[in-house]
This record gives structure tokens, sequence and C-alpha cells, in this order.
């Protein structure tokens, strides 16, 4: 794991929540942890393959996912954002992943990501990659955010 | 008035597309991945495709060449995350009108679409 790999998505967390959601986001922490198991109760894993690989773990609370929806569709009524949660912040994920993907790759390189896949639900118990991570929390008016990132160059 | 399709993998992305489309086209469907594009393509014929890379099932890079091997003429715009100098390069060499890489501004969609008709 480098180290070096956090400030790409630090640059396109930042980037992301001011041009989606136009909400200021600042670094709060970042920690190494042996898993990029998230620990709040909404979750959006993508897998990375290529130049780079392994696994992002976007990680947030119902508060902020909703304020994160809201932001994204201006005017839709509560009833119908309730259903619009998961995919708005499956996107936010895929965003992020792939403005960073952009600043790893550089010139030359190629990085693909997958789908996101989203797991809800505190008490949930899943196997993550088990891989050295960095965990980068975030601060903003609307809530906390935190970003696991499992990645590595070349072949896991 | 032009005929628009979406794909996108996220519901939330096709509403904001539709949203910001609807202002000056006609947006004729939407599909969730490129195997629904392509078949949807041959039955609505639209002027123009707004067309997503990482989906499930068919991704928009797959999903491109196959519109252009059928439809050389296809007017197709990325609008995708995935803007690595190689993948713009590769969607634009396979065919793609445009990229505009996410997040974008209404405009930059607008104008990229504005652009294929004149």
């Amino acid at each position: 794991m480098k180290v070096e790999f956090a400030n790409p998505f630090v640059q396109a967390a930042v980037q992301t929540f001011q041009k989606e959601i136009g909400v200021r986001l600042s670094r709060k922490d970042l920690k190494l942890k042996d898993s990029p198991v998230p620990s709040q109760a909404i979750s959006i894993i993508i897998g990375v393959t290529g130049a780079v690989r392994g696994q992002v773990v976007l990680s947030l609370d119902e508060n902020v996912a909703m304020a994160v929806t809201k932001a994204m569709l201006p005017g839709k009524l509560p009833v119908e954002l309730k259903k619009l949660v998961n995919s708005a912040v499956s996107e936010l994920a895929n965003i992020i992943t792939g403005q960073a993907s952009i600043l790893l790759a550089g010139d030359q390189g190629k990085i693909d990501i997958t789908p996101p896949a989203i797991i809800m639900g505190p008490g949930l118990r899943m196997d993550f990659l088990d891989m050295q991570t960095i965990c980068l929390t975030f601060l903003s008016e609307i809530g906390s955010l935190e970003l696991n990132i499992a990645l590595t160059e070349g072949q896991l | 008035m032009k005929r628009g399709l979406i794909v996108d993998d996220a519901t939330v992305m096709r509403m904001r597309l539709r949203d910001i489309l609807q202002t000056r086209y006609e947006v004729v469907g939407e599909a969730e991945n490129g195997q629904k594009a392509v078949e949807l393509y041959g039955n609505l014929k639209p002027d123009f495709v707004t067309m997503d890379i990482t989906m499930a099932e068919m991704n928009g890079m797959d999903a491109l060449k196959s519109l252009i091997a059928k439809f050389p003429d296809a007017k197709i715009v990325m609008v995708s995350a995935m803007g690595q100098k190689a993948m713009v390069f590769e969607a634009l060499g396979q065919g793609a009108r445009d990229f505009i890489i996410k997040p974008f501004e209404p405009d930059r969609v607008l104008m990229a679409i504005d652009r294929l008709f004149e």
C-alpha cells in the first residue's frame, strides 16, 4: 500500500462534493487499517483493476445519504428521494473513484472499475479483502464520510 | 425536435440527464446497460445517445463499438466518470463524438449535444 494513493481520492472526493452536492468537504483524518471494513450504516463497494488493483469502500450514514440524494435531484419530493438514495450514493462512489482513477492512471495507465455494489444496515457481517487500507474521513455541513482505499499496484 | 436515448446504470443520473436534455430535446428512451441500449437504438432510431461506460451486462465502450458497427452514423456522446486519457482516446477513436467527464455542468451536456447538429 502506498500512502500516495490517498491524495487522488482526497482531491476527487472534495471536487465531486463541490460540483455534485455543492458542499465543501474537508479532510478530518487518515489512518491505516488491515482491511477496508466500513464503519457507517451504508457502504458502497467498487472493485478496481488495471494499473492499480483492489477495492474502494465509501461509507456514510442515512442522513448524509439523504442529503446527497436531495442535492443531486433538486425539486424532487421526499417520498421520491427515499427510493433513489441507493442510486445516488452509488453514483457518488462511482464518480469519486472514477475521478481518482484519472489522477492515478496518469497519461499512459489504464484503470477500470466495477459497477458499485451497496450494503446496508448495522450488524451485517461481511468479509472484505485482507489488505492494508487507507481510511480517510471527511467532514462537511451535511455530515461525515468515510473512504476506505485498499489498493496496490499490479497483481493482487 | 431531435430525439435522444440516455444510457446509464444509475437511475439518478438518467433522471438528471433527462431534466437537462428535455429543455431542448425529446428523450425517447432510457437504458441501464449497453445491451439494452443496442436493442433500443434499433427500435427507436434516436438522433443521439448519451453513453455511460461502467455498467453491468454490456459496458458503454462495448455498446459504442457495437452501435457504430451497425449504425456508422450514430451520434454517441460518452458521459462517464472514467475520463482517463487512454479511455477518452479509445472512445473517440471508436467513433464517439464527444466525451463528458462526470461530474459535469448541465451546460457542458447541452453544448455537446447542440454541436452534434450544427
